[in-house]
């Protein structure tokens, strides 16, 4: 299952968090124009290191679904960041 | 029910026991087969589905720093698929690289198999590292 869900978490020095939740799929859907794009690239560097496209394509694919559940949190003094994939 | 329990019942509809006897008979039969329910199998454990990272780190002076990081172990045996793609050319240079640097390993030796294999292992793995200002974790859960 693609990830849904990507929370961004940010405490400033201030203490003050910043949240930033990101739908995956709406936001994928917006930039499908520039997605295409990046395929297309991809496929040309492919051709250029001689890397299976269907290879790299499916080993792509792999990754983002193996995603959900990840979970990254770094804390020093004040300063936070947490990363959350759902 | 169990069959010893079905005659205790039984011999009690025959009026072969009383009742406060029956009870007495279930009772020592319970105390016989402790804990396990009836048909119950011990569960294996699950397999572990993350790994954890945990580090603390107090040795700075702008307060502790926290690092806690859960990776399913599927996005690594995802990323270690994706090893198998880098071009032999690629790996001859880094080969050559890492051999500059002191480091002699033939990465074209390494097969995504292995690694596979290696990534279906840390299962168990548990590394602790404790210092009186840092401590390091990392396992699976």
């Amino acid at each position: 299952m693609i990830p849904h869900l990507v929370t961004v978490r940010h405490r400033r020095p201030g203490g003050r968090w910043l949240r930033l939740y990101v739908p995956v799929l709406p936001v994928l859907l917006v930039l499908s124009p520039l997605l295409l794009l990046a395929v297309l690239a991809g496929l040309v560097a492919c051709l250029a290191t001689r890397v299976s496209p269907v290879g790299a394509l499916r080993g792509t694919g792999q990754l983002l679904w193996a995603l959900p559940g990840t979970r990254i949190e770094i804390e020093q003094g004040r300063t936070a960041v947490l990363v959350s994939v759902r | 029910m169990n069959e010893q329990r079905r005659q205790i019942l039984q011999m009690l509809t025959e009026d072969k026991i009383t009742a406060d006897e029956a009870e007495r008979l279930i009772d020592a039969l319970e105390r016989q087969q402790p804990e396990s329910p009836q048909g119950a199998t011990p569960r294996p454990n699950p397999r572990p589905k993350y790994l954890r990272v945990v580090v603390v780190d107090n040795s700075g002076g702008d307060g502790p720093t926290r690092v806690n990081i859960r990776v399913p172990l599927q996005l690594l045996r995802a990323g270690v698929r994706l090893t198998s793609l880098i071009p032999p050319q690629a790996l001859t240079r880094v080969n050559a690289e890492l051999n500059k640097s002191g480091v002699p390993i033939d990465l074209t030796q390494l097969k995504p198999q292995q690694l596979e294999e290696l990534i279906d292992q840390l299962d168990d793995v548990t590394v602790d590292v404790d210092d009186p200002d840092t401590k390091v974790q990392v396992f699976c859960e």
